[in-house]
């Protein structure tokens, strides 16, 4: 199983993070109001973990360079086609764009993204003359970290199927089309962070502690999340619109979401952290 | 503060809502109008006398035509329906009975438009189409039960006459008319259930064909007919089922009309009409044009003009208005007209089969024009108002009218036409007049109301940030000074400063209110114009002034109300988001799904905010709890009451069906989930801290457990009190047993048919006693939820409040532990909240009472969350706002809705038999608002949660969290109203925004008395009770 975690980076995390929980703890057990100092110990631990996890650097072959830049421009492209059949009728379309949008996600990752578990410095160092066809290589264990993502991607659309449900969703009827959202949501957001960062769980602390710093996957998530919240926003009005039907708003809010954070998390905000 | 809110509130309510003083005269059937006005002016009747003048067998103020009258109402009857139409649309050429008739035999039937004024709810239409006068929002004199028309109407003056009447079909005349109608014939069936078409139709016309058979028992027979305004609502017109209904409308008119006789008047009417969605109640077209058909097989009606005959295309075309109904129909029938009656006879109705009996319209109308003269006299002499006479005005026209009518001896063939034109004109010019005076809404008093309303939220902002500062000193200095004894007196300094703010702050507000007050009633009192209240929002202004001067100088202004945390900012969306979408009518209406999708945004990002702890055992609580937040939040949602404008999105779970208010079976199981499962749960939250000692197990365990357990077996009684479980049970034991033992049964004295009723009753009054009175004088005897250990030697409790950790080795003597030292003020304090909740969760029906437990459960949750991830309340507003969320949330989860008609009346009489003031508006108080009461009484757990006996400056701090509180639900009453002044001429108006902005406003009072009465008080107590124990912290 070539899928391993970058032991070193997470043992050290969990380490560090020991040792500031302890400290905190002690602080916390003393039953004051200790705000200030344990704030401050927190900070320190959260520092030392989170300096470990490094922005993600898109590949810089020029294949990669090229999907960087058509990937989002074919998302557009497909949603604004299919939107008027997906406004007619959402379950067939969102399923039929289902493995398309895979496929892209699938062609992104491999040739974009540094897999889990290869060396980040890789990618991040210029390749040299004779290195250039090596960068470009699509080993047999990207393929299966690839794999592996797109699994666990399975796996969480279910939670955020649910998680849609918590937040007003239709429970018991529009079954389909909840989860069909959800998925595409699991595959535009979840999917490239599952393939970059693995199992990795102080990564995923990070990154579900919304601390993770900024760049075209962590961006994807954020803009991803966000825009599915405000997608909610227009469907109550009485406009009587077709397109105010679920969950298409949401949709439209996941896709422009996705895709904004995408590209502000690859370019202006990349490094940056909230 | 409340003062404040209270007269905001008033001064824009008075701008606002449209009032009518409501006169109580009533017409006498031998007084008519023109009595008075015929001696003075000389002026003789225009008719001469005929048989039984002046009482009901001839007629009392017109000569008698019908001794009878069936009224049927279609709902929502828009008059193209009813109009031959050039196309194929499945509401159109469907019901084409009515113009057939009035085509074909003009002297049997008319029909014409009829046109209804706004708000087009039915209950607004019958008052109108009773009153004959216009209707406003409240109108004055309403009582508490509130809908019962107490005006005279035609109904009261039917019945006055000695007539029987009969109602058949929507139960709203029932709560408008009740007693009126003869019991053993009369079958009322249930209004809002809009998802049922037949019920109601197949029940009248079941019921009314038999009536016209047996025709010595009742005088006026009442249909109201539900079906065409149930499509429009579920379908809208363009419907099949829509067409449907109409040709078995077109069958039904047809059959009704062929079993009248001579003697009497069949009137077919719309009491609205609907717009291109099936939906009404704004003042659109479509909404207000309904179709009038009068039938009788006599031949009664006449035109003035020949092409009259064809009934109009369009509803354009000579409409009647609404209220014309009711002088039209006394006149009629030969009774009074209603004394505040203020339309004008029908002139097919009285002008005679050749259409020339001019001198019987004459008279009619000046019947009718009288009526209203002397109705505007008293009015304006009521109000106060002088009314006006210059030339064209109605007093003027009036003159004129009077004028025009022969003196002496009438000669034969003289033209009453002009006659009648000119009372005509005058009754016109006075509707007109009244439209403009009870229309008009007062803007000026809605801007001051405005801003009362808005320098009170800013200075509750400033109050708010102010506080946090202190709270942060206090907060630092508490942690670094514990343990100096020197740095303890500088605390004691700042925490008694932080005290004297808001006594400084009161004194101000008291002392700027009062010249301010003075001021305003001499400056009112000089003027003369007797407006006391212009006292009272000066008063108001200059309170709130010196307020925020006093602010200012209680320490450098610092003033930055917006948030500089992720917390803080979701304070502000939260609050802002809501008030913005109170401009929008589809999210007021949808308003209880937004709750539960912000509640699930907190919850999540808790949740997510969570992994940033780095404690795992903490991290997974936070995550635990908010998880449990969200679910429980969701949980909630499914017991929900749907509005009229939800349909048909929404099903109601509320109530065993859409039709009912009473719970269906499997709901009395909730209560008892809770009984069993709610005093763990708090047991669960109490137990970490070690506070479930001292009352608590025994309080919790047992009382509070005994109060839920009783309030259950009150909603079953009530259930087979409604249900009339006993007699069934009875009868089906009877049929199974042997019939030796089955006559045992019937021999034994059967149970008062009160039984129940009493039997409830009785239990609903213990459990409130048990609730309040017994609640509240255990808890504020109640020691503090601790209880000391010691192992060898016994110590003081105030020795052992000087050691701050739960256990402290002795030397060599003893050792002493005190359990739930850390939670002393929280553990105590929530017994306050649990015996509001008894109270409240018996006042509620079953499924509300498991949507407050889950709102229970769910703010406990909050509390540990907030604990966890450190946001104190000293410096983040979020707590406070989540607490209103919820109880705002649980206001439409305990089957409200921000609409008058799902306010619970028969909750007033849960523990009681009658009404009974002032507990009956009391227990609908706490029934409506139960969710928010029992946030506010939650608030100061935000502050005691967790925090041992040396937390000092609590009231402080309590005050805060308090004024966080009610700043929520002072921006939603400024939002709420603002909208609603701003949309004052919105189609939604009465249905959307004038129902939202009062309850907000009453929520806003509500939230202040309680929160200044229970919550401030409490915590005193609290206080002082864990103070005796561990010594006073400051």
């Amino acid at each position: 199983m070539p899928l391993v975690d970058p032991v070193t980076m997470s043992s050290s995390a969990i380490v560090k993070g020991a040792v500031a929980q302890s400290a905190s703890t002690t602080k916390a057990t003393s039953g004051s109001q200790g705000t200030d100092s344990t704030t401050t110990t927190m900070s320190t631990g959260a520092s030392s973990s989170l300096a470990t996890l490094r922005p993600v650097h898109i590949k810089q072959t020029l294949a990669a360079q090229t999907v960087r830049h058509a990937l989002p421009a074919a998302l557009t492209a497909l949603y604004l086609l299919r939107f008027d059949a997906l406004v007619a009728d959402p379950v067939p379309v969102m399923r039929n764009a289902l493995p398309v949008v895979a496929a892209l996600q699938m062609t992104y990752a491999l040739l974009c993204l540094p897999a889990a578990g290869e060396p980040a410095s890789k990618s991040n160092r210029k390749p040299r003359p004779g290195e250039k066809k090596k960068g470009g290589d699509i080993g047999s264990s990207t393929i299966i970290t690839a794999l592996l993502a797109s699994v666990l991607t399975s796996v969480v659309t279910p939670f955020l199927h649910f998680a849609m449900a918590l937040f007003g969703a239709p429970f018991l009827t529009h079954g389909s089309h909840t989860f069909l959202c959800a998925a595409h949501l699991a595959l535009l957001t979840f999917f490239p962070l599952f393939y970059v960062h693995g199992v990795d769980s102080a990564a995923w602390a990070a990154v579900g502690g919304f601390r993770a710093p900024l760049d075209e996957t962590f961006g994807g998530l954020v803009g991803g999340l966000f825009g599915a919240w405000l997608g909610a926003v227009p469907i109550p009005l009485d406009w009587d619109r077709e397109w105010q039907k679920w969950p298409v708003t949401i949709l439209c809010g996941i896709y422009g979401g996705y895709l904004l954070g995408r590209i502000l998390g690859g370019t202006l905000f990349w490094g940056k952290r909230f | 503060m409340l003062l404040l809110h209270v007269v905001g509130i008033a001064y824009f309510t008075s701008g606002f809502l449209l009032t009518r003083l409501m006169l109580d005269d009533k017409s006498v059937c031998d007084a008519p109008p023109t009595l008075n006005t015929s001696t003075t002016n000389g002026i003789v009747d225009i008719l001469p006398n005929w048989k039984g003048k002046g009482t009901v067998d001839g007629g009392c103020w017109h000569p008698k035509t019908f001794e009878r009258a069936v009224v049927v109402v279609v709902d929502a009857l828009r008059y193209d329906f009813t109009v031959p139409v050039k196309d194929d649309a499945p509401f159109h050429n469907a019901f084409s009975f009515m113009y057939d008739t009035a085509l074909a035999s003009p002297n049997n039937a008319v029909l014409r438009p009829f046109i209804a004024d706004p708000p087009t709810s039915t209950l607004q239409r019958l008052k109108g189409l009773t009153t004959g006068t216009l209707p406003t929002f409240v109108d004055v004199g309403n009582s508490f039960a509130g809908t019962a028309i107490e005006e005279d109407n035609l109904l009261m003056q039917l019945r006055d006459a000695g007539k029987r009447i009969v109602h058949l079909g929507d139960d709203t005349w029932e709560s408008l008319f009740p007693g009126y109608f003869q019991a053993n014939l009369s079958r009322a069936y249930d209004s809002f259930n809009v998802w049922d078409l037949h019920t109601v139709d197949n029940g009248v016309i079941e019921h009314i064909f038999p009536l016209m058979k047996r025709k010595g028992e009742w005088d006026v027979a009442i249909a109201h007919l539900l079906g065409v305004d149930h499509a429009g609502h579920r379908y809208g017109p363009d419907h099949p089922e829509m067409a449907k209904k109409l040709q078995q409308m077109n069958t039904f008119i047809k059959d009704l009309a062929s079993n009248i006789d001579d003697d009497t008047l069949l009137i077919v009417m719309g009491d609205h009409g609907m717009d291109s969605k099936g939906d009404h109640g704004g003042e659109s077209e479509d909404e207000v044009e309904a179709a009038l058909w009068m039938y009788s097989p006599k031949a009664v009606f006449g035109r003035t003009k020949p092409e009259y005959v064809t009934p109009p295309a369009i509803a354009k075309t000579r409409p009647v208005n609404q209220i014309d109904l009711v002088p039209t129909l006394a006149l009629l029938m030969g009774i009074p007209i209603p004394y505040n009656n203020l339309g004008h006879p029908i002139e097919e109705a009285f002008v005679g089969p050749h259409g020339t009996a001019w001198d019987r319209l004459a008279a009619a109308e000046r019947m009718a024009a009288a009526g209203i003269k002397r109705y505007q006299t008293s009015y304006f002499s009521a109000r106060g108002i002088e009314q006006a006479t210059t030339p064209g005005s109605p007093a003027d026209l009036w003159d004129k009218a009077e004028a025009s009518v022969p003196k002496d001896k009438v000669k034969k063939g003289h033209s009453w036409e002009p006659v009648f034109s000119a009372y005509a004109g005058y009754q016109k010019e006075t509707l007109d007049y009244s439209k403009s005076l009870w229309a008009r809404f007062d803007v000026k008093n809605m801007v001051i109301g405005i801003s009362i309303m808005a320098s009170g939220v800013i200075a509750l902002l400033v109050y708010i940030n102010k506080r946090t500062e202190d709270d942060d000193v206090l907060v630092i200095e508490d942690s670094e000074l514990d343990h100096a004894e020197k740095s303890l007196e500088l605390q004691g300094i700042t925490a008694d400063e932080a005290q004297t703010l808001e006594k400084r702050l009161f004194r101000a507000a008291i002392l700027g209110a009062l010249p301010g007050f003075f001021g305003g009633l001499l400056q009112s009192y000089l003027s003369g114009n007797g407006d006391w209240y212009r006292g009272s929002s000066i008063g108001a202004f200059t309170s709130v002034a010196t307020v925020l001067v006093a602010l200012y100088d209680a320490e450098g202004a610092y003033f930055n109300v917006l948030p500089n945390t992720l917390w803080g900012w979701m304070a502000v969306v939260f609050t802002v988001s809501q008030s913005i979408g109170f401009a929008s009518n589809s999210y007021t209406i949808w308003e209880d799904s937004i709750q539960v999708f912000l509640m699930t945004t907190f919850g999540i990002v808790t949740a997510l905010s969570a992994f940033r702890m780095e404690s795992l055992p903490d991290r997974y609580m936070a995550i635990y709890h908010s998880i449990l937040f969200v679910l429980l939040g969701r949980l909630a949602s499914f017991s929900k009451l749907c509005r009229e404008e939800q349909m048909p999105y929404c099903t109601s779970t509320y109530y065993a069906s859409g039709t009912s208010s009473t719970s269906a079976p499997w709901q009395l199981v909730i209560p008892f989930i809770a009984v069993m499962i709610l005093p763990s749960i708090i047991k669960a939250y109490l137990a970490p801290s070690r506070s479930y000692e001292g009352l608590a197990p025994t309080w919790i365990g047992y009382v509070f457990r005994a109060g839920l357990f009783f309030s259950a077996i009150y909603w079953v009684l009530d259930a087979a009190d409604n249900g009339q479980w006993l007699s069934s049970l009875s009868s089906s034991l009877s049929s199974y047993l042997p019939s030796s033992a089955s006559e045992a049964l019937s021999s034994l004295p059967p149970l008062p048919d009160k039984a129940l009723k009493t039997l409830s009753v009785y239990t609903a009054q213990m459990i409130l006693g048990l609730a309040l009175v017994a609640g509240s004088t255990a808890f504020v005897w109640a020691p503090p939820c601790i209880s000391i250990v010691t192992t060898a030697l016994r110590r003081s409790p105030a020795d052992a409040s000087s050691n701050p950790l739960a256990a402290i080795p002795g030397a060599q003597t003893a050792q002493v532990t005190v359990l739930g030292y850390g939670n002393a003020h929280g553990a105590r304090y929530l017994l306050l909240p649990l015996n509001f909740f008894v109270a409240l969760s018996l006042l509620t029906k079953p499924m509300g009472a498991g949507a407050l437990a889950l709102t229970l459960w769910q703010s406990l949750s909050l509390l540990e969350i907030l604990d966890l991830l450190n946001l104190p309340i000293g410096s983040n507003p979020i707590g406070p706002v989540m607490l209103a969320l919820l109880g705002q949330n649980a206001f439409f989860k305990t089957g409200h809705q921000a609409v008058l008609s799902s306010i619970q009346w028969d909750s007033a009489f849960i523990p009681l038999y009658s009404i009974k003031y002032p507990w009956s508006p009391i227990l609908v108080v706490l029934n409506t608002f139960a969710g928010q009461i029992l946030a506010t009484i939650l608030v100061p757990m935000l502050v005691l949660w967790k925090s041992g006996p040396k937390r000092r400056g609590i009231l402080g701090s309590v005050s805060r969290a308090l004024a966080v509180f009610v700043a929520f639900y002072a921006t939603e009453a400024l939002a709420s109203m603002m909208w609603a002044g701003h949309l004052r001429r919105h189609l939604m108006l009465y249905r959307v925004f004038s129902p939202r902005f009062m309850t907000a406003a009453v929520t806003l009072l509500v939230v202040d008395v309680v929160g200044v009465l229970v919550g401030l008080s409490g915590v005193r107590v609290n206080t002082m009770s864990v103070a005796e124990v561990f010594g006073w912290a400051d």
